[in-house]
Formats: structure tokens, C-alpha cells, sequence
């Protein structure tokens, strides 16, 4: 069943992860239309807070983890100039993963959270995901240890420490609540996660793959391998830090809240440090962006992670966080990463390995297209409506404008949001349709090969 | 170290446990988040009681999702009329903590202080009747039982008098600088 076939689990676990990419955004896209028509499936189960939370699991950890894994199960064994230690275990542990991410799925359904944001599956879907991961990483440090290529590039240095850093950060953050003191101290706890899912997880796989994509794409070199290595430590020493701020002009001492600020505000440094690498090395590339799709997704990608990071810091300074905490704004800036930045190189990603590991051309090419300009305005429309209405909101507040007032003068920025959300979601059927097309054509054609070979044999 | 990935990974793991001693373990031997005070004492409810039954259905219907239970000492807070400024022991005996993240709907911290029994049991079950133009969505599909430990959860979520007492005294004050 769990064949060892060259490839097959990048492939497998691309497949899967746009699987969930379909099914993840549409809770999304239910989640949004909610907040329009608040009785819109309401019941027991398809209430608000369940499908919201059910959404932001599984985008991450279903379509975006299962994206990254793919990318690795490619890119690594490149990068190591060997191959997969265990192709079987790695389609083992697609299903695996896929049978626990259904099972967090309906939990969350049936009401069953542990609270924790970015941590919501119950502690016995925790426990499994944890093994499920764990399989993943020991099958991607095996085939590094087995490398032929001695100097270790920077994508591989961003890989190996995502894959020891989820694990050990998905630990700390569901770790048993009834062993820990409760209150403030799991918030903490809680948000050691929250944060770190997308610090060393999404950012570092994310950025990883940016190096890898980039130099292959254009056909030039990095720009500098020296500040590659200032961005990755940089990345390692202060993105930990960053959970306190969460709770940041609330019920925490100041001095925690410190400790989480300031390396919020100095996480600028590895931020310029990676995007200065990754410009340098578009320098005079820009043009290939106009007719190479992955390029361009990559590229993209590169522009959001700045604004991300620019909001991230400026985010951290107190003053701010007092106009836009808890406003629509945070959601904003909560897709800018998630989706902006990283599910865009994840695009690029499937469409530069796919058909290398297939052995063909992706399907159409206007079908890429129309993949990149849905997503790129749908998400211009979607975190612009939802920043302006951040701000609205948040000075209202300021103001004292009576609560219920504020959220009705949320009503055309919250339809504004679900507008560029259906358009992010309709984007997303042209990338199935296109990777449904490919493998398909591949097969066949590998068959007709195959007969002709064996006719003229 | 750029041969060895078993370097990297020391060194990665090194750094990640300074994170964790910073922001997770020393944060455990604060006495500020770690002792309750008074009006935390009122959240450390008796098990089974009718408060903590209804606390279960509060997450179970992800109520946290849309409503902070966090109240700061900002603007943005204050004059929303939130009651008085959240501390760490406020919140000892939270379990899972209900800080929550935004505020689709307002902020539930203090709420029993707001709204009497039978103002929060129409609002459960027919939003629209007691805020129009709100985008709650109704909660009527929850059973009899249910409803009463919710509305018993949610009307329990108020400071001591004493602290009222405070926070009135500090408006005033407030008011009067603010004259002056």
C-alpha cells in the first residue's frame, strides 16, 4: 500500500495539503460570511467559534505544514544529493497525519478545544500529531545524515531547525494544563506556541524554501551566503521571545512583557537581513517575473513577508498595540504570513517541483495565472478592508463609541473581507484543477511510453 | 559548523530553550500571576457546580473566539466601560485561560456586573431581540439546562465589592483631573 516510489511522497503530501487547502478555506470563507448572516448554518456543531477555530487549524497545520512537507521531501534529499531515506515511511506518514488532522477536525466540531490558539486540537489529537510529526522529522534527518553533499546550504540550516523546533514548541504549548499552573502562566504558555507555530515553523520552512526557490528560478546565485547565516541565527536567538507580547498592557509584570517587546522590535534585524538576501538576488531578474508564474509567486511572497514584518515590530511597540489589539486589524496582519507570504511560496514551491517529479509540464498555464492574480488581488481587497476597519475600530474604542455602534460600522469593511476572501477561495480551485490535470497527463503519457517502447522493442 | 547539521542543531536547540526559560519558566516563579486575589478567588468555582458546568459550555460553543475576557488600562478599555483593570491573580484559578484574542463581540470580564439574569438568557437565545444589529448568532439550540449554567457562568463574572469600590473612587478621580 505504502509504495516506495521515487518522489512519492512530495507528490502524495502536495496533493493532500490542496486538498486541505479547499476544505481549510472554506471554513474560512463560512467564517467571514458569518459575521454577515450570523444565522447562516448555525447549529451545534457549524457554530461560529467551531468553524473559526477549525479553520485556523487546519490551514496551518493541514495545507500548510502538509505543503512544507512536501517541499522538503524534495528539496532536502536535493540539497543533500541523495535520496529519501524512507519513501515508504514518508507516505506512511501522510496518512498518518492525514487520519489525526481528521480527527482534530471534527473534534473541534463536536466543541471539544483545548483554547489555545494555534493549539485548539484536544490533548489526544496533540499527542498523535506529535508522533505523526515526529516520523516526518526522523525521515528528513535520516536523509541528511546520509548526504553526499558535504556544505550544508541555508535552506537545509532553516529545514533541519524547523523540524527540531515544531515538535519541541508543539510540547511546551500543549503540555497537560492540569499539570501547570493555570491562569496567566498558560496564557503564557499557550502563546510560547501561538507565536513560535509561526516563528519557527511557518517563517523558517517559509524562508527556507525562498532560498531555495530563488536562485533556481532566476539561474543566479544567492547573493550572500554570510548574511543568509545572520538571518538564521538571528531568526533562532529572538523569535522565541516573542509569545509575551500577546498578553502585552495586560495582566502580566512588566518585566515579561519586556522580554517579549524587545526582541519583537529587534526581530527587524534578521527581517532586512533575509529580505536584503533576497532581493540581491533578483538583482536584474525582475524581468523574468513577467513571464516565469513561480517566480512571480515567490516573489510576492517575498513583498508580503515584508509587510508582515513590518507590521510585526511596529505591532510590538505598546502605543500601537493600544489602537489595534483585539480589532479586526490582527486578523489582517494574522493572514499576511500564513497566506500572503508562505502560502505563496508554497504555490511556487508545488509549481516548480511538481512537474520535475512528474515529468511534465503543469497543465495550463492560464490556469496558473488566474491562480496567482485571484489570490493576489482577492488578498489585496481582503487585509486592506480588514486593516482600515482595524483602525476605524480601534480609535472608535478610543473614543467611546457604544460597542454595538462599532461593530455595525463594521458592516461594509467585514463584506469588503468576504469579498476578497471568495476570490482567495475561487483562486485556489484552479491550482487543484491544474495539479489534477498534470498527474493525470503524466500518467498517461508515461503509459503510452511505455506500450510504444515495448511495440518497438 | 557548516559541515556539521548535528551543530546546527545544538546550537538551534540552545537558543530555544534560552525562549523558553525567559518567557515559560521564570514567568512561574512570579508571585504577581501565581496567588489570586479576591475577585479571582470568586472564579474558583466548586466542581460541578451549576458556574463551572456553565463555564464548559462557554468553550464548548467557543464563545472566546468573539469575546476577551482582558481589560486594560488604555483608553480603548476605559472608556468602553469595561469595570475595573484586570490583574495576573484575577485569573489564577482560569483553566484553560479565556484571555481571548479579539473582540468580534465585547469583552465578557466583568460582565455579570452589566446585565441581569434574564436580560443574559434572551440575549443566548434571541441576540437580535436584546442588540439590534448585533452579529451574535443565536445560541437557542442549546438545552434548558445548558442555558442555566451558562447564564449562572456568566452572571458570576464580577469583582468583589471592594475592588467596585476602588475603581469607582478611581473614575472620579479621573474625572476630576481631568476637570482640572
Amino acid at each position: 500500500m505504502f509504495t516506495d516510489e521515487k518522489w512519492s511522497s512530495s507528490k502524495n503530501w502536495f496533493i493532500a495539503a490542496v486538498f486541505w487547502i479547499i476544505i481549510g478555506m472554506s471554513m474560512g470563507l463560512l467564517t467571514a460570511t458569518k459575521q454577515i448572516w450570523p444565522e447562516l448554518l448555525n447549529n451545534r456543531w457549524t457554530t461560529y467559534g467551531h468553524v473559526r477555530s477549525a479553520h485556523v487549524m487546519l490551514v496551518i497545520y493541514a495545507w500548510l505544514s502538509m505543503a512544507y512537507v512536501g517541499s522538503m521531501f524534495y528539496m532536502i534529499p536535493k540539497l543533500a544529493k541523495t535520496k529519501v531515506y524512507s519513501e515508504k515511511l514518508g507516505n506512511f506518514a501522510l496518512v498518518f497525519y492525514n487520519i489525526v488532522i481528521l480527527e482534530g477536525f471534527f473534534a473541534l466540531l463536536f466543541g471539544q478545544t483545548e483554547v489555545i490558539e494555534y493549539g485548539e486540537f484536544p490533548l489526544w489529537v496533540d499527542v498523535q500529531l506529535l508522533v505523526a510529526i515526529g516520523l516526518v522529522a526522523y525521515n528528513l534527518f535520516k536523509t541528511v545524515g546520509r548526504r553526499k553533499e558535504k556544505m550544508l546550504y541555508v535552506s537545509l540550516w532553516y529545514f533541519l531547525g524547523s523540524l527540531l523546533w515544531l515538535p519541541l514548541t508543539w510540547i511546551v504549548g500543549n503540555f497537560p494544563a492540569q499539570w501547570i499552573p493555570s491562569g496567566v502562566q498558560q496564557g503564557l504558555m499557550g502563546w510560547f506556541l501561538g507565536h513560535n507555530a509561526i516563528g519557527l515553523w511557518m517563517t523558517t520552512v517559509g524562508v527556507g524554501q525562498i532560498y531555495y526557490l530563488l536562485p533556481k528560478l532566476t539561474g543566479r546565485p544567492l547573493y550572500s551566503h554570510q548574511l543568509s547565516m545572520i538571518g538564521f541565527w538571528a531568526i533562532a536567538t529572538f523569535y522565541v521571545w516573542n509569545g509575551p507580547h500577546h498578553l502585552m498592557n495586560g495582566p502580566i509584570p512588566g518585566w515579561i512583557s519586556k522580554a517579549g517587546v524587545i526582541p519583537s522590535i529587534v526581530l527587524l534585524i534578521p527581517v532586512w537581513a533575509v529580505l536584503a538576501n533576497f532581493w540581491g538576488t533578483m538583482k536584474g531578474s525582475w524581468s523574468q517575473t513577467r513571464t516565469s508564474v513561480p517566480l512571480r509567486f515567490t516573489v510576492a511572497g517575498t513583498i508580503f513577508y515584508l509587510f508582515a514584518c513590518l507590521q510585526g515590530p511596529l505591532q510590538a511597540l505598546p502605543s500601537v498595540s493600544s489602537v489595534i489589539k483585539f480589532t479586526h486589524w490582527t486578523v489582517g496582519h494574522a493572514h499576511m504570513g500564513p497566506f500572503g507570504a508562505f502560502s505563496f511560496t508554497s504555490f511556487a514551491a508545488i509549481y516548480y517541483i511538481l512537474p520535475k517529479i512528474v515529468g511534465r509540464e503543469m497543465f495550463s498555464k492560464r490556469a496558473m495565472e488566474a491562480h496567482f492574480w485571484f489570490s493576489t488581488v482577492g488578498f489585496l481587497v481582503f487585509a486592506f478592508s480588514l486593516w482600515i476597519a482595524g483602525v476605524v475600530q480601534g480609535f472608535a474604542w478610543i473614543e467611546g463609541v457604544p460597542f454595538l455602534q462599532t461593530v455595525l460600522m463594521m458592516e461594509p469593511y467585514v463584506q469588503g473581507r468576504a469579498i476578497g476572501g471568495t476570490m482567495m477561495y475561487v483562486a485556489q480551485f484552479f491550482l487543484a484543477w491544474n495539479m489534477y490535470k498534470t498527474i493525470k497527463l503524466a500518467k498517461l503519457e508515461k503509459k503510452q511510453q511505455a506500450q510504444q517502447q515495448a511495440a518497438t522493442a | 559548523m557548516e559541515r556539521k547539521p548535528s551543530a546546527v542543531l545544538i546550537v538551534a536547540l540552545i537558543l530555544w530553550t534560552f525562549g523558553v526559560a525567559g518567557t515559560v519558566i521564570l514567568p512561574l516563579f512570579d508571585q504577581e500571576i501565581n496567588s489570586a486575589t479576591a475577585s479571582g478567588e470568586l472564579r474558583n468555582y466548586p466542581e460541578d457546580s451549576a458556574e463551572a458546568r456553565g463555564r464548559e459550555i462557554y468553550i464548548q460553543n467557543g464563545c472566546q473566539t468573539c469575546h476577551t475576557q482582558f481589560v486594560r488600562a488604555l483608553p480603548a478599555d476605559t472608556n468602553q466601560n469595561l469595570g475595573p483593570v484586570t490583574k495576573g491573580g484575577d485569573y489564577k484559578y482560569d483553566l484553560p485561560h479565556l484571555l481571548g484574542s479579539n473582540r468580534t463581540g465585547p469583552d465578557l470580564m466583568w460582565v455579570g456586573l452589566k446585565y441581569n439574569e434574564d436580560w443574559q438568557r434572551q440575549h443566548l437565545i434571541d441576540p437580535q431581540s436584546t442588540s439590534p444589529g448585533t452579529i451574535m448568532p443565536s445560541f437557542d439550540y442549546l438545552s434548558n439546562q445548558e442555558l442555566d449554567d451558562l447564564v449562572a457562568y456568566l452572571m458570576s463574572l464580577k469583582p468583589t465589592e471592594e475592588r467596585l469600590e476602588e475603581y469607582k473612587k478611581e473614575l472620579e478621580e479621573a474625572k476630576l483631573t481631568e476637570r482640572n
